[in-house]
């Protein structure tokens, strides 16, 4: 599979402007980037369910471990609630994907925690097509905040998205984050 | 400035004099006369744009890039772009139904005259909700119908006008000129509708239409087969009546995909469906038809390269559909059909009936020389393995659904073909995959090997619900205790092919009444239990709760918004003439209506779903249609749901936002069960009836989601909504929330809310 992303996995919505996204390649740089924000917010789509890597993990599990290192309240669209449940961890908030983008666009929107609105947003597991028009939601209509994609196929409308990755090395790309959001 | 058409026009257009209701304030309406109606749902339903394309590239200032805050040369922004391109996307659903509309009645009033009576039976006396509540018109005759398409024709000038460049510029401005491209959309498809079953003689009048069978395994391959493909049934129908006037029914096999399979099975009960749009591609791969017959709409722009392929012979009936071929409309048909047998020529010929002709006598001519047949798991193995395990992964690339299509043919080439099967329920087959493998592998012809080659039973189409039906559950929807009207409507591009018939199912189960239409009602019928009954042949078809029932193609979406009209006037008694503002705010505020439309991928669909929002009615699509680009979204906690209460003449903050949004993207079948009882909520429900409905939501809510709702505070408005089986978990919660008691109101209404000519006191009834 072609790792470096130079358009989209996926090439039948590829980016037609001029604002794109910035891959990052290091985890180590993504998790830079999620320890500088201050109000970040973990969007968890219902891919993050039925994904699983061969250690037997879903990648809802990853990014449950990356919220909780960094207390990074969560949101769980489409039916990703109850399996946060079953998981023993409850949800910060419970929106559809279409629900909290509109939300986010606001920038007077409090946010999950009534703290303000949120500066990084980072999305894992929401369905490819849909996740890349919110990000274009994101992206014009929400200059306020910057949004990150941790998918394996990567998104151009995203301020920072990964490249696109095996599924090994996707799960490695989690497994490092986690390392470096640890120390 | 503002060109109308004359009063006296209008006057005599609607034949004023006929005093069979008052005539109300907007007869035939141009763009501003409902534009503070729009405006005001605009108010609540906030547009929301997910822009597809960053660019403008429609006229020769650009490209111009939109992207943050840059605007076009014109000065457009992004948000009234995408408006604007959204309204491109509505006057071309709006043209397409329009010019079928205009073809349909043109040519049945050639063969029937003007003067031919509209009589849709002893059940359905208010024929035509729509036209008569948009219009103020009764119509009488096929030639009232040519003046409903006439008025909309006018509109459709002024609302591409809009489009060009240098025009509109405002968002809200363009999406209430989407709105009116989608009021006039739903009444074309009645005038459509009305038309067809009248002049082609479909059922009507009766709920008990016939089942009829659907599917790849319906088809007897030992006779000739035509297979038509499209939305417009006159040539289909065409065929059949020469099949029937030279006794020939049983030699030859008419069957059809997408809205012409509906229409053709209102017309004869021998008639087969194949299948919905998502299946076209496939089924031209196997070659079993004989004779190809496209009209029009949502038809593959290659099928003569796909006929070519398997020695079809193809017959283009329409205009809107050519292909470039030579046109034999005023040829000999006996020297067509040589050509067609002898030469394999292709042909457009725009006579119905020539048409049929020919495409009947050239299926028996050349059924017996040709191979047909779908192939086997063997064959399909063969083939499979001729995939090379590429690296670039081209095939899921273009995929619109990220289909793991190597992996199917992998397994497939091991002799493992469950892979592929679940990959077949959910392809759309645009057959991108075969384009970009380096192999050109026959993908499509590969899965061919897993299609179900079942027979199941669809209910053939039923057209409008009856004046009887609506007076026996007016009440019970209107105070909530049928908790709710739905209907699945639109294309094939599902998540998975098999939701929809669960969807309906559950939904049956729960005393909901169950509309469909168009694909969906097709995809709704190929799924059995373990009975091998589908869900036509296990619900009853009424107009009822946990009914089940088949409007028929996508122009009888129009009967699902005049059932919605006829509660109002039927029921409530509100006069409907002309009247659209109280009528739609009645719908909105009181009749638990919403459509879904999980698959939709069509221009026609955009516009249907913004018809049903300007009625008052929410829509709620599946995950592909997000690519429409506008959402009408409320924020639940922030925004104002002051309305007006119709009795007291006060407004009154309600606190309540139902319905929460007019048109909302879901991403998966779990949510979208949880979110459309809840879209069936209404500020008019009893306690009684919002107990009904609560209880759906929570139990369904609890199912797919764990807990209670995370929103129940906000849709239950006192201690009484709260459903008794529910009563000692919820109470605890609403404490926890903080939530108080809302406001009761007595008649809930926007009329008074915003500037309208129309008065207080006509919503009260």
């Amino acid at each position: 599979m072609a790792e470096v992303m130079k358009l989209p996995f996926w090439r039948v919505n590829v980016l037609t402007g001029l604002k794109g996204a910035r891959v990052i390649e290091d985890p180590r740089e993504c998790a830079s980037l999620i320890r500088r924000a201050k109000r970040p917010l973990f969007v968890a789509g219902p891919r993050a369910i039925d994904h699983y890597f061969d250690n037997g993990k879903t990648s809802l599990e990853y990014v449950l471990e990356i919220a909780r290192l960094v207390n990074m309240p969560t949101c769980a669209t489409a039916h990703v609630k109850k399996r946060m449940l079953e998981l023993g961890i409850k949800p910060d908030s419970v929106y559809d994907i279409i629900e909290i983008i509109n939300h986010l666009k606001d920038p007077d929107w409090q946010g999950v925690r009534k703290e303000g609105n949120h500066d990084l947003i980072v999305f894992s597991g929401i369905r490819c097509e849909l996740a890349e028009l919110g990000l274009s939601t994101l992206k014009h209509f929400a200059p306020h905040l910057k949004t990150m994609a941790l998918c394996r196929y990567s998104h151009p409308n995203a301020d920072y998205a990964q490249p696109i990755l095996s599924d090994e090395k996707w799960k490695g790309y989690f497994e490092e984050l986690v390392t470096n959001l640890q120390q | 400035m503002v060109v109308t058409l004359e009063r006296d026009d209008v006057s005599e257009l609607i034949r004023s004099e006929d005093m069979w209701e008052p005539i109300g304030p907007t007869p035939m309406p141009e763009i501003p006369d409902l534009r503070n109606w729009s405006m005001r749902l605009l108010k609540t339903y906030k547009p929301f744009y997910a822009p597809f394309c960053d660019l403008c590239c429609l006229c020769t200032y650009g490209k111009c890039d939109l992207t943050a805050g840059r605007k076009g040369a014109c000065g457009i922004d992004i948000a009234s772009q995408q408006a604007r391109v959204v309204l491109i996307a509505c006057c071309m659903g709006l043209s397409a139904h329009g010019a079928h509309a205009r073809h349909l009645i043109d040519y049945l009033i050639e063969k029937l005259g003007e003067d031919y009576k509209i009589d849709l039976g002893m059940q359905v006396n208010v024929e035509a909700p729509i036209a008569r509540t948009v219009m103020g018109l009764k119509p009488e005759t096929l030639g009232d119908l040519r003046k409903v398409v006439e008025y909309v024709e006018r509109g459709l000038i002024h609302l591409v006008s809009s489009t060009h460049t240098g025009q509109e510029g405002s968002d809200l401005d363009f999406e209430v000129k989407n709105l009116h491209a989608g009021m006039l959309d739903l009444l074309v498809m009645e005038a459509a509708d009305i038309a067809q079953i009248v002049g082609f003689g479909y059922p009507t009048s009766i709920a008990d239409t016939p089942l009829v069978d659907i599917g790849w395994g319906s088809i007897d391959r030992t006779k000739a087969m035509v297979l038509c493909i499209g939305h417009n049934a006159a040539s289909a129908n065409a065929v059949i009546d020469y099949l029937r006037a030279n006794d020939l029914e049983d030699e030859v096999e008419v069957c059809g995909i997408c809205c012409t399979a509906h229409d053709v099975t209102r017309y004869s009960d021998k008639a087969k469906v194949i299948g919905p749009l998502s299946r076209q591609l496939f089924f031209l791969r196997c070659g079993i038809a004989d004779v190809i017959v496209t009209d029009e709409q949502c038809v593959l722009t290659n099928v003569p390269e796909e006929a070519r392929k398997t020695g079809a012979a193809l017959i283009a009936a329409s205009d809107k559909i050519c292909y470039g071929l030579e046109d034999a409309t005023e040829r000999e048909t006996d020297e067509i059909v040589q050509e067609m047998v002898d030469d394999g020529k292709q042909f457009v010929i725009f006579d119905p009936e020539k048409a049929g002709e020919v495409a009947a006598r050239v299926a028996i001519e050349i059924a017996p020389r040709r191979k047909k047949g779908f192939i086997d798991e063997a064959e399909a193995q063969e083939l499979a393995k001729g995939c090379e395990k590429c690296k670039a992964y081209m095939c899921s690339q273009v995929c619109p659904n990220l289909l793991p299509i190597q992996q199917g043919m992998q397994q497939a080439a091991e002799g493992s073909f469950d892979r592929l099967r679940s990959l077949f329920d959910q392809c759309f087959t645009c057959g991108k995959c075969e384009q970009e493998c380096p192999r050109h592998l026959p993908i499509a012809k590969i899965m061919q090997s897993v299609a179900t080659k079942e027979t199941f039973k669809l209910r053939s189409g039923r057209g409008p619900v009856h004046d009887v039906e609506i007076r026996k559950v007016g009440s019970p929807i209107v105070l909530g205790t049928i908790p709710g009207i739905i209907a699945f409507v639109g294309c094939s591009n599902y998540p998975d092919i098999e939701d929809v018939a669960e969807m309906a199912e559950e939904f049956a189960k729960r005393k909901y009444i169950v509309c469909l239409s168009g694909c969906a009602a097709m995809v709704a019928a190929m799924k059995k239990d373990e009975e091998g009954k589908t869900i036509y042949e296990k619900y009853p078809p009424d107009f009822d709760a946990g009914c089940i029932l088949n409007v028929g193609s996508c122009v009888a979406n129009s009967h699902i918004a005049g059932a919605a009209i006829k509660v109002a006037n039927i029921f409530a008694t509100l006069p409907g003439r002309a009247n659209y503002e109280v009528i739609a705010d009645y719908i909105l505020n009181r009749v638990g209506a919403c459509g879904v439309a999980w698959g939709a991928y069509s221009q026609k669909a955009a516009t249907i779903g913004t018809g049903f929002n300007r009625w008052g009615v929410p829509v709620v699509l599946g995950p592909h249609s997000s690519k429409y680009r506008r959402l009408y979204l409320s924020r639940k906690e922030e925004d104002d749901w002051t309305v007006m209460d119709g009795r007291t003449g006060q407004l009154v903050d309600t606190q309540e936002p139902t319905p929460e949004h007019l048109a909302y993207v879901i991403e998966s079948k779990e949510r979208a069960m949880v979110t459309i009882p809840k879209l069936c909520m209404r500020r008019n429900d009893t306690p009684q009836g919002r107990q009904i409905k609560l209880s759906h939501y929570i139990s369904l809510y609890k199912r797919y989601m764990g807990t209670l709702p995370d929103d129940l505070h906000h849709v239950v408005r006192s201690t009484r909504d709260i459903p008794l089986v529910y009563k000692k978990e919820v109470l605890p919660y609403l404490k926890e929330m903080g939530w108080k008691e809302k406001p009761a109101l007595s008649l809930p209404t926007l009329i008074g809310t915003y500037p309208s000519k129309v008065r207080l006191e006509a919503v009260i009834h």
